[in-house]
């Protein structure tokens, strides 16, 4: 995919639309490219998507940015680099929103829109086996007295292999004498709705959601999903005592408090993957990190590229939901630097950078690398045999 | 009550709608004749085949050869192929003349679109797309077993005061029956009062289906990483079962088939009656393109693989000895 | 051209899975399963908003059902449609697809000027596919089933481009028309929140609105009865594990495929 070759004038009508749209955000930009160069798209396509053109564009009321603000995968590099501070993939989401006017959004996402509307997730999994992932595990409600309220998110709930991560996380919160429990018809947090660009069907998403919360007297909510916690922090409402927190921190704080422990040896080498949502969106390095330490025999080796400078696995900003052709996934990268490191385990703890990470793992051919997420590395660590 | 065209005490025998292509019959029609064997033959009474079409004569003997004990053929030029007009109007003037008891029909895309208008003209009853037909005890009425509700719930639906009592049945419920060149029957020619102005369609253009498309097709066979670049058995099952070749992404990424075969969230969702998955894991994004697949046959040498856990039939092998197996058993008993 | 009057015949239906059977009354349970618009259906409002940004004209949803029904033609409208009318009352309770179509092809009349029905080739419940046709009929007009896509001829007459076995057909048909659209033949837009806001009310008829004899509704007017009905399978898979030597699992196997599908 390039750019779009044909560059026409937007008219006045439809210049304020993308001024209203991106409020102004794209004014200050005075064209550095640091954007740019910093793109990971720029890794992995010849002619990579110039995000510093596209801003101009928007600047100069000048329409064309065609399929080429669908990549952005809101891993947000360009914005921590950008000397104005524009804040990149808010434009990037206001020009989606407008393509949905103009009926030019790509092919598949309105199905993943019906899904959550009909069904409650983007996944198209029918709502009676939200809890199917919970299975044998004998999870109550959640009640008002509960340490927190586990929200486990659409892909955890859903998806096979992210299942796994939620279930270690009960394992965790169980061992260290957490009470908890789950929401019984757990909505859809309404991350994907926002990153295509449906800011007024997710309006009407978290009001709803954020009444059901705060009915049921939620404060402390734990996520699986940095995505999750992301619309939790950012674009819900905050009600008095609502702490949402991912679950790294949470279990970090365990750990300070002396209710966690991990009492087995694992003596490996393991490399960490930042996810942006995590790391770049919400400064969260060290919990994870701490969790990681606090494995005894374990030995953390940092990536290339990490923190505040960490690569994007591709999956964030929508593109789960997009394909990405072969050879332009990032996390065919971020494999091959976890190689370079040596070591056996690439550890993360965002369901999104699971499934695309081990994906490359598998197309790479590069099986000896397991991809495994926080807890489920912590879990072999408890030591009581489970 | 719509008052029906006639009154069950004036109906007579069992017929089979005979739909053919080109004077061919095809394959539900032959069906239909050996269970409307079955059934005439429980009660006592006449199997009689209604053949519509121009130059069906081998038809009307197929059908003979195939169970029934009388055909009726009407023939004309403006019958040669389907148009709902045409079909609609020449079976409901022979129907109302002669005053079957019930009508059976395949449910093709053209048997369930004379079905659906014929029943309505007709003003009676019509139970669609049957996985069972049975007499009911002491009424003697037709029961249709259906399924409903993306097949879990099922239902036997009886019409007991309109006639024909009609139904649909899908192609391969019912198994083919022999064919027995020396069985007697009766062809029956009636004229035909067709005019080309009852016709409201006129057929432009007609396209067989060529080159892959796995959104449509009712079998596909598909292949992962597992297969480790040959997908030689896969293809030569998939056209055996008539069905297409499926592939999961990582399959497709390490260029041992097209793109066009990708099933799953960014590739094709399909709904085919079987799928068999060989060699591919289960992931999510892989699964919801099957999700919707009546059987779910998974080969995999993993017995933890998620696959699994989403299939119907579980084999847990080497996928390769298992196809081929499975495929010189199916070559086998080739019917 | 003039501008199409297009009709799009939608049902309100549970959700598949969701439903199951009361062992002990042997009766359907759907009481707790929740509704979605037939799959279908949405392919051909889908269809039908596609026409009217071609040709012109405009796009009623018409329905038979509960009142409960209401809202979700309201997601119908806010993908783009310009009225909806519901078609509720007692008396259409327990249809078949005789009396069913019949209903629906009264509405059809009442809401008047039209040109071409649109409906989804079959409902997820009921699964006959029988609905379109027999619409066809009770209008006495031309019908095209199991389309893929539509466009009007110079001459003023539809092309349909229809599935036939094994591949498919171009046909013209005159106008009007009713035709039903093949599951999964485009991807419904999905809804403008904007629009969601902004829509009419559903306009709802019961029997006596149809004038019609309420003998030849519902449960009443309908030829078929349903005598049991009964759990086919829960929603969940099989998993049944193949055991044997490698000749006795292919013969299991071919068992089981052949029991699907001929070949
Ligand atoms: C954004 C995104 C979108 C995606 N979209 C899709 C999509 O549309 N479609 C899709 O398929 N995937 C998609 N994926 C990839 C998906 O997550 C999985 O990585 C992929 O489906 C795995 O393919 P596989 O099962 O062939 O490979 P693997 O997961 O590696 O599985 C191979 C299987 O073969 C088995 N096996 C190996 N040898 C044999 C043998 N001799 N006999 C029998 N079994 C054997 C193994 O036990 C294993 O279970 C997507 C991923 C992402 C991140
Ligand atoms: S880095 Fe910031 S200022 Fe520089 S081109 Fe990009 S958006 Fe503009
Ligand atoms: S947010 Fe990430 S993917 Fe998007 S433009 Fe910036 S650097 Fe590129």
């Amino acid at each position: 995919m390039s750019e779009s070759a044909s560059v026409c004038v937007l008219d006045d009508v439809a210049w304020q639309e993308v001024t209203a749209a991106t409020m102004g955000a794209a004014a200050p930009c005075f064209q550095c490219g640091v954007c740019t160069a910093v793109c990971p798209w720029g890794l992995v396509q010849k002619e990579p998507v110039s995000i510093r053109r596209l801003i101009r564009m928007a600047q100069l009321r000048v329409d064309g940015w065609g399929e080429a603000i669908w990549l952005c995968t809101t891993c947000g590099l360009c914005e921590a680099r950008c000397p104005r501070g524009v804040p990149v993939s808010e434009i990037i989401l206001a020009l989606r929103r407008l393509a949905w006017e103009r009926r030019a959004a790509p092919k598949g996402l309105p199905t993943m829109l019906w899904a959550i509307h009909w069904d409650g997730n983007p996944w198209d999994q029918p709502p009676s086996q939200r809890q199917a992932w919970a299975k044998g595990l004998d999870l109550k409600p959640f009640a008002v007295g509960d340490d927190l309220l586990l929200y486990v998110g659409c892909t955890a709930a859903y998806d096979r292999r992210s299942q796994r991560i939620a279930r270690s996380l009960v394992t965790l919160l169980r061992s260290a004498g957490v009470s908890f429990g789950i929401l019984p018809d757990e909505p859809c947090c309404g991350e994907s709705v926002r990153m295509v660009g449906q800011e007024a069907y997710l309006a009407e998403l978290v009001e709803g959601n954020a009444r059901r919360f705060k009915e049921a007297g939620v404060r402390t909510l734990v996520t699986v999903s940095p995505h999750c916690l992301d619309m939790f922090r950012t674009q819900y409402p905050s009600w008095d005592g609502f702490r949402p927190l991912h679950y790294t921190e949470y279990l970090a704080e365990l750990l300070d408090g002396g209710r966690l422990s991990f009492a087995r040896e694992l003596p490996v080498t393991v490399t960490y993957h930042d996810p942006c949502y995590l790391g770049r969106r919400h400064g969260i390095y060290d919990p994870p990190r701490k969790l990681l330490a606090a494995i005894p025999g374990l030995t953390l080796v940092e990536l290339p590229s990490s923190r505040e400078d960490a690569l994007c696995c591709g999956g964030g900003g929508g593109r789960m939901w997009l394909e990405t052709h072969a050879g332009e996934r990032f996390a065919d990268l971020r494999v091959r630097e976890a190689q370079g490191t040596g070591a056996e385990w690439l550890v993360t703890s965002c369901p999104f950078c699971i499934l695309c990470l081990e994906d490359s793992a598998k197309v790479l051919g590069s099986e000896q690398l397991k991809v495994v997420d926080v807890t489920e590395l912590a879990v072999r660590a408890l030591g009581d045999g489970r | 009550m719509i008052p029906p065209a006639y009154a069950p005490d004036e109906a007579r025998g069992l017929w089979v709608f005979l739909e053919q292509e080109g004077g061919q019959l095809e394959g539900v029609a032959l069906e239909l004749l050996g269970k409307g064997r079955e059934l005439a033959r429980a009660r006592g009474i006449l199997l009689t085949g209604l053949l519509l079409g121009h130059g069906v004569e081998a038809g009307a003997r197929q059908a003979i050869a195939h169970g029934a004990d009388h055909v009726v053929v009407a023939e004309d030029p403006l019958l040669a192929a389907y148009t709902t007009d045409a079909y609609t109007n020449v079976s409901a003037r022979i129907i109302l003349e002669r005053k079957p008891e019930t009508l059976l029909l395949g449910a093709t895309p053209n048997g369930r679109d004379l079905a659906g208008r014929l029943a309505v003209r007709l003003r009676t009853g019509l139970t669609a797309d049957c996985t069972g037909l049975a007499w009911e005890e002491g009424t003697g009425l037709l029961l249709g077993e259906v399924t409903g509700f993306g097949g879990g719930v099922m239902a036997s639906i009886k019409c007991a005061r309109h006639r024909p009592q009609m139904a649909t049945v899908r192609p391969g419920i019912f198994p083919l029956p022999p064919s027995d060149p020396d069985h007697a029957g009766r062809i029956e020619s009636v004229a035909v009062s067709l005019e080309a102005g009852e016709i409201r369609t006129q057929i432009l253009e007609r396209v067989r289906h060529a080159g892959v498309d796995i959104t449509r097709a009712s079998v596909i066979v598909a292949g992962g990483r597992g297969v480790k670049g040959d997908f030689g058995p896969v293809t030569e099952l998939a056209r055996l079962l008539g069905g297409e070749v499926g592939a999961s992404r990582v399959a497709c990424d390490l260029g041992w088939i097209g793109r066009d075969h990708q099933i799953g969230q960014t590739g094709f969702v399909t709904r085919p009656k079987v799928a068999l998955v060989c060699g591919i894991s289960g992931a999510t994004q892989f699964s919801v393109g099957v999700k919707d697949a009546g059987l779910i046959v998974a080969i995999n040498s993993d017995p933890e693989a998620p696959i699994f856990e989403e299939a119907d039939v579980c084999v847990v092998d080497d996928l390769f000895p298992v196809l081929e197996a499975l495929i010189a058993e199916l070559k086998r008993r080739r019917p | 051209m003039k501008p199409l009057g297009i009709i799009v015949c939608v049902k309100v239906v549970p959700k598949p899975e969701e439903v199951s059977v009361n062992p002990e009354t042997r009766t359907l349970d759907r009481a707790k399963a929740r509704s979605e618009l037939n799959p279908p259906d949405m392919n051909a409002i889908e269809m039908a908003l596609a026409l009217r940004e071609r040709y012109g004209g405009s796009v009623s949803l018409l329905s038979m059902g509960p009142p409960f029904a209401a809202p979700y033609l309201q997601v119908g409208l806010a993908m783009g449609a310009d009225h909806a009318y519901l078609l509720s009352d007692r008396l259409f309770g327990g249809a078949d697809t005789l009396p069913t179509s019949f209903a629906l092809a009264r509405g059809i009349q009442k809401i008047g000027e039209w040109d071409l029905v649109l409906c989804g080739e079959e409902s997820s419940d009921g699964a006959t596919g029988q609905v379109p046709a027999g619409i066809a009929e009770w209008l006495d007009c031309s019908q095209a089933t199991y389309a893929m896509d539509l466009a009007l001829l110079p001459d003023g007459r539809l092309r349909a481009e229809r599935e036939i076995r094994g591949g498919h057909e171009v046909i013209a048909v005159s106008l009007p028309a009713v035709v039903s659209v093949k599951l999964g033949v485009n991807e419904p837009r999905f809804m403008d929140m904007e629009l969601r806001r902004t829509a009419p009310a559903v306009t709802v008829w019961n029997a006596s609105d149809l004038g019609v004899d309420p003998a030849s509704l519902g449960f009443e007017g309908s030829p078929t009865v349903v005598g049991a009905v009964w759990q086919a399978k829960s929603p969940e898979r099989r998993r049944e594990f193949l055991d044997g030597t490698l000749q006795e699992k292919a013969r299991l196997l071919a068992e089981r495929i052949r029991a699907l599908v001929s070949f």
